[in-house]
């Protein structure tokens, strides 16, 4: 019936049909990747005695034989032979077609049928010299769709005489119940050579005996290597690492361990009289979780490991995690192993507590944490941080929600960390603000530390302080401090008014006095001449004495004593950054220090210096507090020209110099600002001068302006200066 | 017959004072003379016969204050006016609560200096 059916559709399917090509019906490949069954060696010895019986017996019936023992051993469900041949019948290595001999199991009414040579299945194993495994070859060579059942799966290996390809043997999956598997592929190889010794029949049984004894040596070295595996196990068991038990499924524990044995505390006598039972052993909570491993060992072979307890026989517990499998083929009895989880307990139960503590404790110091992946975005906040911020505790935490808290003066300032953060891992500490639903401001103070989590990639790690109240006493305790300062200028002020009042207003009461005499004795009916030449003399004197304490005054600014000392001028100017850092934050002005390191000490007054450098800072803080539409950047550096001078720079973003005014700045009184006196700069320049040094400044590139001062470093490195002091 | 002119008695460490006051004092037309300190002024002859004593508030040893304080123990009621170059404005109350007819600042003009003469002349 197939022989027919195939000549018939051999004509039409190559003038007409598309085939599919080879690649898509063949999984080759496929066997070497599936879970391969293990060997039965002694099963197939068996077959293979009883093959070379049946061709000793029976030369006739060993094809048939040959295709019974491929269904046996590899459990397909049809397997046969197929032989090239010109007339139908008569094997031919050069015939045009395949017929098949011998088939045995669902296939075997198709005995007798076929396939042509240049396209077919076996065709395909010849061409290409090797084992084919196919999946439902009938979409490439339909002529094979009235041979009914469909193979699933046909798994053909060639097989050779004196290197000359002659025929295939086959097996065919018509199910899904089974697939082929590489120990299937060795079988049949296996097969194959017996096929070819069967269809030389007996002129070449000597091979056949060597194969077996092949087979035997095979056999042997299986048997050692599992002896080694063996030993390797009861290696395991005796180690006494974990627990091992050996059970069935009525209940009984059949074998144990030490380790298990002492995780339960039962023994060894306990154990050999049967009383020591898994069933027992198991809390009635957590009988589910055994009837469940049941199930899986009764439908898979195997349970995954899951967690439990076991009663001791003290009626403590014990929490374990075991998992096992069934013994093969035994279908009741099974190993499982058995590890002591206490210890993993007390640690989860210690974090859970020491967890406890923390929120409590950030709840009580006000502070939250958060982590921040970088890479992912993954933010993790602790309770206290929402309770921070008012936002619910666990609603998902963004970038968006966290800026619809921030101040919006302090916007600009987040997006420049965050920009920061993600480019370098760098630790960070900044103030911001938050306002709260209620218009409510309050003070955060975060400082983040960056680290590698175990995949290498960057990790922030924060802590976020609410110190609003600190703050609020800050600002409380700098508002009484400026108003101090205030009535201390207002005092020294003053007093310096009186002095300069004083010493001015004797001779200015001398010539409103001598002026009214002179006047009265001219207006006189007899005018004393004589009189009014004095007094006029005398008011010209007094008027040089008033402008001899003007300059007096001004001397007073320029030639003042003062003490001489080794200044450094990188600590005076740190010390300066620390006592006006608040006023600085305050005016949010983002400080940097650029500090050169080696910098010559200089010589003069330490105290009038460090007030140049206030003086310097302020201006530049007041420079810019109008600045709102970029960052407030304050540059103080140090640094040692050419000249070996040392020199301090201020660099501000501010509004930057008036050209028409850059003269008049350093002049006294003169100012731009409403607060001020313009005494600053001035002042300044004359402290500076009298070091010897020099003070200006210059416009920036960009916005703002920078003002520098240069003092001619410690003259004890002078070698002149040195000659002078020592005869001073 | 010469009338009698009244005497005003100048004290003031500052020398221009010394010289310019007493001139312009003449020119109102009363008798003056000058001293250059509370001490000076004490020792001569003229604390009797002084009408009006228009004295300095700081100077060195003995201030304005402790000079009209001494002759307030000594029973001596010159009518002061004083003069001060400083612009401490604490001083005037505190000197006209000792009983002084006047406090003038300087630089004062010659109707302030006058009136206050007269009003301390009235006084007697």
């Amino acid at each position: 019936m197939a022989e027919s059916a195939e000549t018939a559709s051999d004509v039409l399917l190559e003038s007409s049909l598309p085939a599919a090509p080879l690649e898509s019906i063949l999984c080759t490949e496929e066997l070497h990747r599936r879970p391969s069954r293990p060997p039965d060696h002694e099963k197939e010895n068996h077959a293979l005695v009883k093959l070379v019986s049946a061709l000793a017996d029976s030369p006739g019936t060993v094809l048939q034989t040959l295709a019974e023992t491929i269904l046996d051993i590899t459990q397909c469900d049809s397997a046969g032979l197929s032989l090239l041949t010109s007339d139908g019948k008569t094997p031919d290595v050069c015939g045009t077609r395949f017929y098949w001999p011998a088939i045995a199991g669902t296939w075997n009414p198709h005995q007798g049928g076929g396939t042509p040579r240049n396209f077919g299945p076996c065709g395909d194993v010849l061409d290409q010299n090797r084992t084919l495994l196919f999946r439902h070859f009938e979409r490439r060579y339909p002529y094979l769709l009235p041979v009914i059942p469909a193979a699933e799966e046909c798994l053909l290996v060639p097989f050779y005489v004196a290197g000359e390809a002659v025929g295939t043997i086959w097996g065919i999956m018509h199910s899904d119940r089974r697939t082929f598997d590489a120990e299937d592929d060795r079988i049949m190889d296996s097969l194959g050579k017996f096929a070819s010794s069967a269809y030389q029949a007996l002129k070449h049984i000597e091979d056949l005996k060597i194969q077996v004894f092949e087979r035997e040596k095979a056999e042997a070295e299986v048997r050692e290597l599992a002896r080694g595996l063996e030993s390797k196990i009861r290696r395991l068991v005796e180690a006494n690492v974990v627990g091992i038990v050996m059970w069935n499924l009525e209940g009984a524990i059949t074998g144990a361990n030490d380790a298990f044995l002492h995780m339960v505390q039962y023994n060894r006598e306990d154990l050999a009289s049967g009383r020591v039972r898994w069933a027992d052993l198991t809390p009635a909570e957590w009988r589910g979780h055994d009837e469940q491993a049941v199930a899986d060992l009764t439908a898979t072979g195997i349970f995954q490991p899951f967690e439990k307890e076991y009663f001791r026989k003290d009626g403590s517990r014990v929490p374990a995690l075991l998992g096992g499998a069934l013994f093969e083929g035994s279908g009741n009895e099974g190993v499982a192993f058995v590890l002591d989880l206490s210890e993993q307990k007390r640690a989860e139960r210690a974090l859970r507590r020491s967890e406890a503590f923390l929120a409590e404790g950030q709840r009580l110091s006000q502070i939250g944490t958060f982590s921040w992946r970088v890479a992912t975005d993954e933010v993790t906040w602790s309770e206290q941080l929402y309770r921070i911020y008012e936002f619910e505790i666990g609603v998902p935490v963004t970038l968006e929600l966290i800026r619809t808290r921030v101040h919006p003066e302090d916007l600009s300032v987040l997006e420049r960390m965050i920009d920061q953060a993600r480019g370098d891992a760098n630790d960070f500490e900044w103030q911001y603000r938050l306002v709260m639903p209620d218009h409510s401001i309050k003070y955060l103070h975060a400082v983040a530390h960056a680290t590698r989590d175990q995949d290498d990639q960057l990790e922030y790690i924060a802590a976020i302080q609410d110190v609003t109240a600190r703050q609020l006493s800050e600002e409380a305790l700098d508002k009484a401090r400026a108003q101090l300062t205030h009535v201390a200028r207002v005092t020294s002020l003053g007093v310096l008014t009186a002095s300069i009042a004083h010493e001015l207003n004797q001779p200015l009461s001398g010539i409103i006095t001598n002026a009214s005499t002179c006047l009265r004795m001219l207006a006189a009916d007899s005018p004393d001449l004589d009189g009014a030449r004095e007094t006029a003399r005398r008011t010209i004197r007094d008027g040089n004495r008033a402008s001899e304490v003007i300059a007096r005054l001004r001397a007073l600014f320029t030639k003042k004593d003062s003490t001489t000392e080794l200044v450094d001028l990188n600590e005076a100017t740190r010390e300066v950054i620390a006592l006006s850092s608040s006023d600085l934050q305050r005016s949010r002005v983002i400080l940097r220090q650029e500090l050169a390191d080696n910098l010559p000490s200089v010589n003069g007054d330490r105290v009038q210096l460090q007030q140049v450098i206030l003086n310097l800072l302020l201006n530049a803080s007041d420079a810019m507090s109008d600045i709102d539409d970029r960052a407030r950047h304050l540059v103080v550096s140090t640094t040692q020209d050419e000249g070996d001078r040392v020199r301090v720079t201020v660099r501000d973003v501010g509004v930057g110099l008036d050209p028409e005014n850059t003269d008049r700045m350093f002049d006294a009184f003169y100012t731009t600002k409403s607060g001020g006196m313009g005494i600053g700069l001035s002042v300044s320049r004359s402290i500076v001068e009298r070091h010897h040094g020099r003070l200006w400044v210059e416009p920036n590139d960009g916005p703002g302006a920078t003002f520098t001062f240069s003092i001619p470093p410690d003259p004890a490195r002078v070698p002149e200066a040195v000659h002078v002091m020592r005869s001073a | 017959m010469t009338i009698e002119r009244s005497l005003v008695s100048v004290v003031d460490d500052d020398e221009s004072v010394r010289e310019s006051l007493p001139d312009l004092l003449r020119q109102f037309g009363f008798a003056a003379r000058a001293f250059s300190s509370a001490e000076a002024f004490l020792e001569s002859n003229f604390v009797g016969t002084t009408r009006c004593l228009v004295l300095d508030v700081a100077m060195p040893g003995m201030s304005g204050l402790d000079l009209q304080q001494e002759l307030m123990r000594r029973h001596q009621e010159i009518p002061i006016v004083f003069i001060t170059a400083t612009g401490d404005q604490t001083v005037r109350p505190r000197v006209l609560a000792q009983g002084a007819v006047e406090c003038l600042s300087k630089p004062f003009s010659e109707t302030a200096l006058l009136d206050a003469l007269n009003a301390a002349l009235r006084m007697r």
